[in-house]
């Protein structure tokens, strides 16, 4: 009896758990590419379907720092959440961050990260 | 000679002018799409990119799928692999134009009508909206809603849950352009 009751609440728990659960912060996910962000363009321009919703982590030089995110090896734009850290950031730095790429923007030609942390 | 060097100095010096661009990377977009009684389905992207030129009144806009937040993980997985597949049609864009625009526009506080194609799924389907957009110190300031029906995009919802799934998805605009060098 106690052991069904058990058994129930777990159950329903992990069902409440899946069904109402936050999506996973790419800060807190496993990245699927680690390295030189030059490498990571070369991969997206050979198979960006596959890298669209993917967590990487970066390795590049700022190119410029704007409001809300910045601007790596001129062709990476990266998303902050935290606009705070931005202020720390500054231009041709040699930096690693970590984010979710959202795709390539075709009207500025850039690869685009959002949810950025740095690492 | 002279002449001409000057005559190309004033051509380079005036297209910053005519040519006025301004964008942002980090527009933002949501929708809203929730019935009464049941949960909200709504979602916010904050990496729309937005260009418009000022002389033409042209604007084009992209958002990508992957960018849309969710609350919900599962509502997040659904969006993406079922409605959107955002892998095989990983944005939406958009290019129209301000109908009779002029610079006024930017002081009266008046609607302006904006006209033009909208693709989601790769269909295209023709927008009639209005915007507001203002003018400030920083760029720029552009923002509106329309609505638009999922059937259009051959979006299809299932049966299941049909009554919980707004007929009409509202859309929010709310760009802050600034002046692209």
């Amino acid at each position: 009896m106690v052991v069904g009751v058990v058994l129930i609440t777990m159950v329903g728990f992990s069902t409440y758990g899946y069904l109402f659960s936050a999506p996973t912060k790419p800060a807190d996910a496993n990245p699927e590419f680690m390295g030189q962000a030059q490498e990571f363009s070369y991969l997206v321009t050979d198979d960006l379907a596959f890298w669209v919703n993917k967590v990487v982590e970066l390795t590049g030089e700022v190119s410029e720092v704007t409001d809300d995110g910045i601007l790596i090896n001129g062709t990476i734009y990266c998303q902050f959440d935290d606009k705070t850290i931005l202020k720390t950031i500054t231009k041709n730095q040699r930096l690693t961050i970590k984010g979710k790429m959202v795709g390539f923007d075709e009207l500025l030609m850039e690869i685009k990260l959002s949810q950025c942390i740095i690492p | 000679m002279a002449l001409r060097i000057i005559f190309i100095v004033f051509a380079l010096l005036s297209l910053p002018a005519n040519g006025q661009k301004y964008f942002t990377r980090s527009g933002i977009t949501e929708f809203e799409a929730s019935e009464k009684a049941f949960e909200p389905i709504e979602a916010i992207n904050e990496s729309t990119t937005a260009i418009m030129d000022l002389s033409s009144g042209v604007i084009v806009s992209q958002v990508f799928m992957a960018g849309f937040q969710f609350k919900n993980a599962l509502m997040q997985e659904h969006f993406n692999e079922n409605y959107m597949e955002s892998n095989q049609y990983p944005k939406a864009t958009f290019k129209g134009k301000l109908d009779n625009f002029s610079l006024d526009d930017l002081k009266s506080n008046e609607p302006i009508p904006l006209s033009g194609m909208l693709t989601i799924k790769g269909v295209e389907k023709k927008i009639q909206t209005t915007v507001s957009i203002t003018q400030d110190q920083s760029g720029l300031s552009l923002t509106g809603m329309f609505a638009v029906n999922p059937e259009d995009f051959n979006i299809k919802i299932p049966v299941i849950v049909q009554e919980k799934i707004a007929d009409m998805v509202h859309i929010n605009l709310n760009y802050q352009l600034v002046e692209q060098k």
